[in-house]
């Protein structure tokens, strides 16, 4: 059966969708890792202790802030780029 | 761009290479967010703000990151001329 306009615009609504999700879960793991491993090196006890679960909340939430920053910064990167962009075809367009 | 103009299986590659570039733009961007982290955010959690330094860091690593990207694709697109010219000599 052919696929209506509607349907492959739900299909591409549920891909965005699914990519969001699954790049979440990646970097959940991503971060669960890197925090691990920087906060926990003391293995003589099975408990979690104050400093390590201390630690691992402030590993996390450093890294989501300079995810942000990063991200502002990328982001004014591609804006002069397109800026640039756009000014070479107008001066090769003319 | 008139897409009327343009067959249906050319439309199926824009897209398809709109969507590569896509995931390149986003794989680039992991790979810069974790080099950056790993070279200006020291292993030591004592706090969840970043600190100044940290941020002049993420800063000029993003800058610095973006700058030699492009070198490379531009030496990387010069190499590959040079590589199809000379192959074209040699078959001719």
């Amino acid at each position: 059966m052919a696929k209506s306009p509607e349907n492959i615009a739900i299909d591409q609504l549920d891909k965005d969708q699914m990519k969001t999700f699954s790049d979440f879960l990646m970097s959940y793991n991503r971060l669960s890792e890197m925090c691990f491993t920087d906060c926990v090196r003391d293995f003589t006890s099975r408990d979690v202790k104050e400093n390590e679960e201390k630690c691992s909340l402030n590993c996390m939430e450093k890294y989501l802030k300079m995810n942000q920053r990063v991200s502002q910064r990328f982001q004014e990167f591609q804006m002069i780029a397109n800026e640039n962009a756009l000014a070479m075809v107008k001066k090769t367009g003319n | 761009m008139d897409m009327s103009q343009i067959s249906p299986a050319d439309q199926a590659k824009v897209q398809l290479m709109q969507e590569m570039e896509i995931e390149m733009m986003s794989d680039l961007y992991n790979r810069m967010t974790n080099v950056c982290h790993k070279k200006c955010i020291p292993p030591r959690y004592s706090e969840s703000e970043l600190g100044k330094g940290e941020m002049v860091c993420i800063d000029r690593c993003v800058a610095k990151y973006l700058d030699i990207h492009e070198k490379i694709g531009k030496k990387l697109t010069a190499m590959s001329m040079q590589d199809e010219e000379l192959m074209k000599k040699m078959s001719s």
